[in-house]
Formats: structure tokens, C-alpha cells, sequence
């Protein structure tokens, strides 16, 4: 296939945490809010005057000052943005976003909160005089009783101080077109995506990778127009005639924001044609739809309470449904397995992928291949036996039912 | 079965028995008379002088059981043999047929599941590891701390038994309808409402794994070994792993026709139940503990989760809340809130406080965890109140030759929890207070079911563990208030390897410490693996710390290394 | 009258006697732990064994309904 025409500077975006859009986008006067997880909503930290931030830590392999901070025995994830915040990698952000929603970011977003105890003296470990941290409570279910309290907590912890602090006009009206930008993104993002449904698609899994998470590591207004080229050129990109991967999968599981691990599946003859993971599309591209008589608050608390398919989730019915959930993407994607990926230590994930491994295979019958992952991967050798594995084992699937 | 001896094996051991009790004429020969008489009369001083007391002579290499007994002085011997020992093997008997509709049952499910046949017959060892070296008043007070848990426990055992389908035929009987099964820290206060009309509530894991873990170490591993076998990592915490390995060895009662689930304390805790809703296939209720609970607008979410929960619970059994049998059971909860108040003070502010580490640290957590289901919890906190109005009255000291006053923090460890035991006595570290002690510390308020409500949202969310372990930075670090409060000097900082909530703020208690110049050491631990950080590792910590850091003697040196690897 | 009394001793010495003896024994079994050693040496490795063979029901065989139970919303 043709290489897209921005994929390199993309992937030069997402070297580091406070890249060239983020950087022009604070020269514009905007607030930099950084924010780790889904259930925080970046429609809300993108209103005018500000935009959202997902935190990463690129390149960072040797966490050792966070180890001290954190131990050795917490997600490398966590670890890795301790260390890029002790760095001062992080100095940029104005706010972040805190969600008490796995406990090592939360521990890492602790650190980050400044003069709050008085048991603790304050790390400053942000560098910002203007600089605040702000946590929320997320809600463990989709009830209505869940739907008020997050419409709560958005209000009081995350809209407030953003008009206290830096006087972000966060009125419905604001809302509502914040609400139309998001939309915009997650439009082209689909529209990017869905070509991972093709018989034989004309994107890659690490193409669609690198142009998702830079649509989260950007100011959304800066990276709009490189994403509606990308889209038109989509439109007109020819597959390989040959094909060059041996089958599709499903790729779900904890944090991931490595492109160079859906590279790696890539390498071994696996096409990643369909991203369920944090950081993934898959919910985070849902379009937000208003629903007549409830505020834009309301209705962006239920969609991402609605959407979510984390399995920090406990109601009984969504336990089970989210399973469902995820063989049915593999039909939609015409996926010939899954691979779940878990990041060691992520308790929620390690459950999880235990289930999963079970169930979908036993009542779907679909293929899953299960490991378990460190924050950054490229050089796993081991991972890379894996999945050459699993692509052989899909394929000898395929010769059995005569495919 | 075939029995093989080992005759060099026996000859080895005949001949070590021989080598001691001609140590032990020698040494009745070199002290005297005077001194014979006054060991047999008062037992041997706390002392590392020569003639002093040598507890760790007493253990048989690697088992941890005893060669013989400790002789703590005719009268406290008498006292442990008749009022501890046979008292509490003829109430473990007592208590099945006062509890039980069926003693059979209790046979059958003894033989039915491995947590109870493993764990029940030891239990008086379990007495015997937490109260080793006490005497006078300590050794009373704590002992009745021990039987009132003994009592409760025998309690959750026969609900269990009295419900379960299994060791009935497969038979939904009365007792079954009427049990309603909570995950292990849904805090039974929650299910007062439907005491009066016959229901028990009893924790699905409270027993067979918690417990177990106090009692019996080995039992634990078999779980945790199990959940493991389908590909669960070893790294989540290993409390959690073991509960959803009871779930994959089958070994958990059927004896609810329903289950109430929560996210205390962190996220494994979470993902336990989604392997326990598969392999229990019941109704399920998740009561979730909202996780920002200093923020006031959390509070009201909570109750109305709590709400939910409570119409939940009417749905399943058909019966409707009771507000006077929910006023009734919270006011003697109040009460026992009351007394526990009242011991602290004396903890804190005198020498006079009868409880040792362990017994005080048990008996809170499973009576604040049970809630008043019997009488026990009462009984328990009468008589050592007796025990401690004398003590201050008569000024008697239970621990003289206490060196630091301890406050334990974090989670401890359950294969070692009677390490305050062994610290008293190797090193005079009297742990005066800890961590889980402090959960739920308030009253319910009665009058009106709003401030009910209220408070009850309040104590739901201060569960063991979230408030202070996983929950919030700034319940972790009220250490310093409770320092105070408590009047200790010394930190023993609980080190769970596994939980993800205290390894993250590892780092800033150890700035913490070094800024305030408090001395603090660690005890690092798997919470139930005894595998992965051993009792006489932990023990090393602590003599490491003690030799060089505050460089002081053992008061026993016989205690300082010892080899207990296969030890319950 | 005397035959009584004597009679009355005489059993009063035999329980006294019972007494004792089943105080030296439970003291004996007491002080050397001997109720310890039997649990760990021949209980417990017993009841090991037992659960150790026993058969138990292949959890992963239980079904994973998605509407078997409804939501619990209220």
C-alpha cells in the first residue's frame, strides 16, 4: 500500500508527551489538561481555552526513580509516567484530570497533587505554579443512581475548577458545540477505521494505531485537518494485491499505547483489524448523541458510563455482556481471533483475560491467544513466538474447517 | 496406609530428648532451690540474663509445634490448661451443638470441605502462637478475645453448614432460604434489617479463607495454587486469588440462594467477583464503595446504592427491611463501638492495657467485619473491660518489659500475624494499636433512618483496608495523628509485596519517615502466601532493624532465629 | 452406718482417684502438646490426603448465560 501521507509525522507526535501540536497549542494561550483514562471525558477538557492531553510516556524503559516512589511491583504504565512527570515531562500540563480508576494511576495522580495534605509534604513534582490536580469519582455502574453521580462529579470536579481557575465558559451552549468537535474526530476516526472491514483491508492495525492516539495526544482543534486528509486519502488508497498478513484479530486487553506492539502482532502475520483496549477506538470514538430534555452534562455522563466495556464494571449483567461484546466486534471486523493483552500487574485485566480466555473460546469459538505485556515491548522475543503460535495455530483452523 | 519407620530417625530423636532433659537436671542443679521454687511458682523472668525464660527451646525444628509447653508459673499454667486450653476445646464442641441444627452436618461439611477439616482442628494452636510468652492479665484479657472469635466463627461455620444444598441432598431447606451469602468485605451491619425475621448473613470467604489463613497457613496455598492453574498471574493481590480459588477448587458452600459482592478493597477485588458471578451463577448484587469518599457529594450516591441493595435483598427473599431490628442490632453495635472506645483510651494514655497485638487486631476485625450476629462480641468485651478496670485500678503493668510502644500499619500479614507476639518477646515491641483496628471507627446514628442512612454510607466506605490501604493518601498518612493519639514511638509498617495501593506510596513513607525522624521498620509480606516471604525472614527484618539501627539486646535471644518454615 | 460412710469414702477416693488420673493425663497431653503433634503428624496429613483425591466438579464447565438473570436495577 501507498504510505499515508502524514504517518511520519504522527509517529513524530508520539515521541513525546509535549510534541509540536501541544507546544503551539500553549502558545495559542490554551490550558494543557492531562488526563490518564477513559472515564475522564476529554470532550470536557476540550472546550475552548483548553484541551485534553492523554498521558504517555514514549520511550521510556528504565522507570527508576518512579520504582523508588511506587515499588517495582506496580503497572510499568504507572511507573512510566511517575518517572516522565519526575523528569519534568510533564511541566506543560495546567491541570490534570484525576480518576481514582485502577489503583497505580491513581497513586501516580496522588503524587501529583500538591498541597492538598498536611500530612505530606508537597512534592511539586509539576513544575507549574498555575498547576492543579483535580480527582473525580467514577462510578462502578450504568444505573440511573450512576448516571446523577457522575453528572455530579463532572460538575463539581472537573467543569468548575476549570472555569475557577483558568475561566473556561462552560455553559450548555459551549457544551453542545465541544460535544459537535468531538464528534467531528470521532467521525474521521470511524471513517479511517471502518476500512480495517474490508476483505482485505487498506489500513494497518499500527497505521490506525499511530492516527488514534494522536487524535488523544493532541489539541483536537490542531490535529482535525491532518485527520480529514488522511480520510480523503483513505478514500482512494489501493490494498496490496497480495495479501501480506496470514489472519485478522481482535486486539483487547489493559493499557496500550504502544504502537510498536500492534507492529510486533503485525510482524507475525497478524493483522490488527480491531483495537478494544484503553487508548483503543473502539469506545473511545463512540459519537456522543444528545438526547431531547437532558442537559449535554447528562448525556456525555451517561455515554461514556453507557459505552464503557471496562472491567472494572461490576453489575452482573454487564460482566457477562461485555464478553458478548467482544465476540461480536470480531464477527463485525470479520476477525479470525483475539488476542488478549494484559499489562503485568493490572489486576482489573488479569481476571478479565483469565474469563475471556475461557469464554470466547468456549462459547464463541473463537481463537484466543493470551499473554501478558510490560508498558513498552517492541524487543520481546517472547511475545513475538507467541503470537507466530497463535497465527499458526488460526491458520491450521482455517485448513481443518476447509477454509 | 502403609506406616514405614526410620530407625535412625527415631534414634536421633530419642537421643536429642535424652541431651535435654539432662540439660534440664543440669540446669534444676545449678539453680537451686530458691530459684527452682520461685520458676515453678511465678514461671521464668522476661529476661535475657541467665535463668531467664527461653521460649525458643520450646519449638521443634521446622514444625513450630512444642516439645513441651511453656510453664508460665503454677498459677498461669493452671490458668492457661484448664480456662484457655480445655475451656476452648470443650466450647468448640459447645458451640457446634448450641449453633448447628444438625451436628452431623458439621461432620459432613469437616469432610466435604478442605478449609474446614484443615483448619478447625488446629485451632487451639492458634491460641497457643498468639498468647506464647503472656502472662497475668495480658494472658486473660487476650484469651477472650481469641474465644469470642473461636465462638463467632463456629457461628458463620454452622450457617453454612445448616444452609448448604450440598450436605443436604441437594435439598433447598429453611436454613437455605434464610442465608444470604455477602463477599467478604460487605460489612454485615448492612443486613441487620432482616435479623429478626430469621435471616443470616454470612461472608462467603470470611471462613473458608480468611480465617484459614490465621489458623492454618498451609490450607490457603491450595487456592491460591488453583486460580493460579487457569492462567491468573501470580502478581494480584493473593487475598483475592484466594477467594476466587475456593470458587475454582469447588470448595465453597452452597447455602444462599443469592450474593452481595463489593469492590473493597481495590481492583482485584473487583475482577474476584467476575470469576465468582461464573462459578456460583447465582443472582448477583454488586454493592460498590465509591472511591473519592472525603467528597461530600459522594456520600449520597453511596446511599443510595446502599438503597438499591437493600430493595435487592427484599426482592430476594421477600421480606422487608425492618427498621426496628436495624435500630436494634446497630444499637449493641454502638455499644461494643463504646467499649472498644473506652479500651483504646486506656491503650493510649496508660501502661494498663491487658490486649496483646494480635488478639486486639483480630478480635476487631472479625467483630466489625461479622457485626452482632451472636452474643459473643459482647461477652468478650465485658470481661476483658473486668480484666482492664483492674488493672488500672491496681496499676499492674501486663507488658513490663515493654522497650517501644509499636503502631502496626498497613495490612498484615495473616500467616504471621501473631509477629507482635514473638516482637514482645524477643524484643519488648508491645504493638499497642494497628491499621485495621482503626477501620469503621464510629457510631451509627439510630434516630432517624435519614442519619441512619447517612452514617451508614459513612461506614461502608470506611471498610477495612480501602480507607486507609487502597483508599485516599490522606487516610494512609494519619499514621502521625494515630502515632500520637496512641502515644507509640515506633512504626511497624506493614509491606503487602502485592497491593497495589500501599507499594504506591511506598516511596513517600519512606521520605516521610526520614523527614520526621520516626522510627519505623518494614515488614514485607504476601498478606496469605507464606511462600513468598517467610515467617523467619520476617523475623530477620525485624532483628536487623533492632541490632543495627537501634542497636539494643533481645530480652530473648533463644528467639531471635529459629527454623518454623512448616509451622500452621 | 459405718459400712456407709466407708462405702462413701470409697467411692469419694475412687472419683477422686479418676480425678486425677484424668487430670495427670490431660495435663500430660497439655503441657507436651501432644494434642499439637497429633493434629500436624496424623490429622492433618490424613485429611490432606482425603481432599487431595477427592473429586471435585470442573468449574469451567458452568455456563455463562447472558440473560439469566435480570439486570437488578432500580
Amino acid at each position: 500500500m501507498k504510505d499515508l501521507k502524514h504517518l511520519i509525522y504522527f509517529e513524530n507526535l508520539l515521541q513525546e508527551a509535549n510534541n509540536d501540536l501541544v507546544k503551539q497549542a500553549k502558545a495559542d494561550g490554551k490550558r494543557a489538561i492531562g488526563y490518564t483514562c477513559y472515564f475522564m471525558p476529554e470532550v470536557l477538557l476540550d472546550l475552548p481555552g483548553c484541551f485534553s492531553v492523554r498521558l504517555r510516556a514514549p520511550r521510556c524503559t528504565s522507570p527508576d526513580l518512579a520504582t523508588y516512589y511506587l515499588s517495582g511491583r506496580v503497572c510499568h504504565y504507572a511507573r512510566s509516567l511517575m518517572e516522565r512527570a519526575l523528569e519534568g515531562g510533564y511541566n506543560f500540563l495546567d491541570a490534570q484530570m484525576g480518576t481514582e480508576t485502577c489503583t497505580a494511576t491513581c497513586r501516580f495522580q496522588e503524587h501529583l497533587q500538591q498541597k492538598h495534605l498536611d500530612s505530606v509534604e508537597d512534592m511539586r513534582i509539576i513544575d507549574n505554579d498555575d498547576f492543579f490536580c483535580e480527582f473525580s469519582d467514577i462510578p462502578f455502574k450504568n444505573t440511573e443512581n450512576s448516571y446523577q453521580h457522575f453528572e455530579t462529579q463532572l460538575r463539581a470536579h472537573v467543569l468548575e475548577p476549570l472555569h475557577e481557575h483558568f475561566g473556561i465558559d462552560i455553559s450548555d451552549e459551549t457544551l453542545l458545540k465541544a460535544i459537535e468537535d468531538h464528534n467531528e474526530v470521532c467521525r474521521l476516526i470511524n471513517e479511517i477505521g471502518d476500512y480495517r472491514k474490508l476483505d482485505n483491508p487498506t489500513i494497518t492495525g499500527y497505521e490506525f494505531h499511530v492516527i488514534q492516539l494522536v487524535s488523544l495526544a493532541c489539541p483536537k482543534y490542531l490535529i482535525l485537518p491532518y485527520l480529514r486528509e488522511t480520510a480523503e486519502e483513505m478514500k482512494t488508497r489501493e490494498p496490496d494485491l497480495k495479501k501480506n498478513y496470514r489472519c485478522k484479530v481482535v486486539l483487547a486487553g489493559s493499557e496500550n499505547d504502544d504502537p510498536d506492539f500492534t507492529k510486533l502482532i503485525e510482524g507475525c502475520g497478524a493483522l490488527v483489524v480491531c483495537d478494544r483496549f484503553c487508548y483503543g477506538a473502539v469506545e473511545s470514538r463512540v459519537p456522543i448523541e444528545l438526547q431531547e430534555g437532558k442537559s449535554p452534562l447528562r448525556c456525555i455522563a451517561e455515554h461514556y458510563l453507557k459505552t464503557s466495556n471496562c472491567p472494572r464494571f461490576m453489575p452482573q449483567d454487564e460482566m457477562r455482556a461485555r464478553k458478548k461484546r467482544l465476540a461480536d466486534l470480531a464477527k463485525e471486523y470479520k476477525a479470525d481471533g483475539i488476542i488478549i493483552a494484559s499489562n503485568k500487574f493490572c489486576e482489573y485485566w488479569s481476571y478479565e483475560r483469565v474469563i475471556d480466555t475461557f469464554i470466547l473460546k468456549r462459547d464463541y469459538g473463537l481463537p484466543v491467544c493470551s499473554i501478558e505485556k510490560e508498558y513498552i515491548n517492541s524487543a520481546s522475543g517472547q511475545l513475538r513466538t507467541r503470537f507466530q503460535a497463535f497465527v499458526e495455530s488460526v491458520e491450521i483452523k482455517h485448513i481443518q474447517e476447509g477454509k | 496406609m502403609a506406616i514405614s519407620f526410620d530407625v535412625s530417625k527415631i534414634q536421633k530423636k530419642l537421643a536429642e530428648k535424652k541431651e535435654g532433659v539432662q540439660k534440664t537436671v543440669a540446669e534444676l542443679k545449678a539453680n537451686g532451690f530458691k530459684k527452682n521454687m520461685h520458676d515453678f511458682w511465678y514461671g521464668k523472668p522476661h529476661t535475657a540474663e541467665p535463668g531467664g525464660r527461653r521460649l525458643g527451646e520450646l519449638y521443634e525444628d521446622k514444625t513450630g509445634l512444642l516439645t513441651h509447653r511453656e510453664w508460665r508459673g503454677f498459677k498461669d499454667t493452671m490458668y492457661y490448661m484448664y480456662m484457655i486450653w480445655g475451656y476452648n476445646y470443650l466450647h468448640m464442641v459447645t458451640d457446634i451443638l448450641k449453633f448447628s441444627n444438625n451436628p452431623i452436618d458439621f461432620l459432613k461439611g469437616t469432610w466435604r470441605y478442605r478449609w474446614m477439616g484443615q483448619t478447625y482442628l488446629p485451632v487451639i494452636h492458634w491460641f497457643e502462637r498468639g498468647l506464647q510468652g503472656m502472662r497475668g492479665e495480658a494472658l486473660y484479657a487476650s484469651a477472650w478475645h481469641y474465644r469470642a472469635m473461636v465462638s463467632a466463627s463456629i457461628h458463620q461455620i454452622c450457617t453454612f453448614f445448616n444452609a448448604d444444598t450440598r450436605l443436604h441432598g441437594g435439598k433447598e431447606n429453611d436454613a437455605y432460604k434464610h442465608t444470604i451469602f455477602t463477599n467478604e468485605t460487605t460489612c454485615g451491619t448492612l443486613f441487620y434489617p432482616w435479623k429478626d425475621a430469621g435471616y443470616q448473613y454470612v461472608s462467603m470467604e470470611m471462613i473458608p479463607y480468611f480465617v484459614t489463613c490465621h489458623v492454618n497457613s498451609h490450607t490457603v496455598l491450595n487456592y491460591i495454587d488453583a486460580v493460579q492453574s487457569l492462567g491468573l498471574p501470580g502478581d494480584p493481590c493473593p487475598m483475592c486469588q484466594a477467594e476466587s480459588g475456593l470458587f475454582v477448587l469447588d470448595d465453597v458452600p452452597d447455602s444462599s440462594p443469592f450474593i452481595i459482592t463489593c469492590n473493597e478493597a481495590c481492583d482485584a477485588s473487583v475482577s474476584t467477583h467476575t470469576l465468582q458471578d461464573w462459578f456460583a451463577d447465582k443472582p448477583l448484587f454488586a454493592l460498590p464503595i465509591p472511591m473519592q469518599f472525603d467528597d461530600p457529594l459522594v456520600k449520597k450516591h453511596c446511599m443510595n446504592e446502599i438503597e438499591e441493595m437493600w430493595k435487592f435483598v427484599e426482592e430476594q427473599t421477600g421480606t422487608p427491611f425492618n427498621w426496628e431490628s436495624m435500630k436494634k442490632y446497630l444499637e449493641r453495635q454502638n455499644k461494643l463501638q463504646r467499649d472498644e472506645w473506652e479500651k483504646w483510651e486506656v491503650a493510649a494514655k496508660t501502661n494498663f492495657y491487658p490486649i496483646n497485638g494480635v488478639a486486639q487486631a483480630l478480635f476487631r476485625i472479625y467483630s466489625t467485619q461479622y457485626g452482632i450476629q451472636t452474643d459473643c462480641w459482647e461477652d468478650a468485651s465485658e470481661k476483658v473491660k473486668k480484666i482492664m478496670y483492674k488493672c488500672v485500678e491496681k496499676k499492674i503493668n501486663p507488658f513490663p518489659q515493654t522497650r517501644h510502644r509499636v503502631i502496626a500499619w498497613s495490612c498484615a500479614p495473616l500467616y504471621y500475624s501473631n509477629w507482635c507476639t514473638w516482637a514482645y518477646n524477643c524484643w519488648g515491641l508491645n504493638c499497642i494499636i494497628n491499621m485495621d483496628s482503626l477501620m469503621f471507627d464510629m457510631e451509627i446514628r439510630t434516630d432517624s433512618y435519614e442519619n441512619m442512612l447517612e452514617d451508614m454510607a459513612t461506614y461502608h466506605m470506611w471498610a477495612p483496608m480501602r480507607r486507609m490501604a487502597v483508599g485516599g493518601m490522606h487516610h494512609i498518612f494519619e499514621l502521625w495523628d494515630y502515632m500520637q493519639r496512641f502515644n507509640c514511638d515506633m512504626v511497624a509498617m506493614y509491606d503487602q509485596l502485592q497491593c497495589k495501593g500501599m507499594q504506591g506510596v511506598h516511596g513517600l513513607f519512606e521520605d516521610e519517615f526520614r523527614k520526621r525522624n520516626v522510627k519505623a521498620f518494614w515488614i514485607p509480606h504476601a498478606l496469605p502466601d507464606s511462600r513468598t516471604v517467610s515467617r523467619a525472614e520476617i523475623r530477620r527484618q525485624i532483628n536487623d532493624y533492632m541490632t543495627t539501627v537501634m542497636h539494643e539486646e533481645p530480652l530473648d535471644p533463644s528467639l531471635l532465629d529459629f527454623d518454623d518454615s512448616m509451622t500452621w | 452406718m459405718k459400712k456407709c460412710k466407708c462405702r462413701m469414702a470409697k467411692v469419694f477416693f475412687k472419683i477422686l482417684k479418676i480425678f486425677l488420673i484424668a487430670n495427670v493425663a490431660l495435663f500430660v497431653v497439655f503441657f507436651f502438646d501432644l494434642d499439637g503433634k497429633l493434629m500436624f503428624n496424623v490429622v492433618e496429613p490424613f485429611l490432606k490426603k482425603h481432599y487431595d483425591n477427592m473429586e471435585r466438579k470442573d468449574v469451567l464447565q458452568e455456563p455463562y448465560d447472558l440473560d439469566k438473570f435480570p439486570k437488578y436495577k432500580y
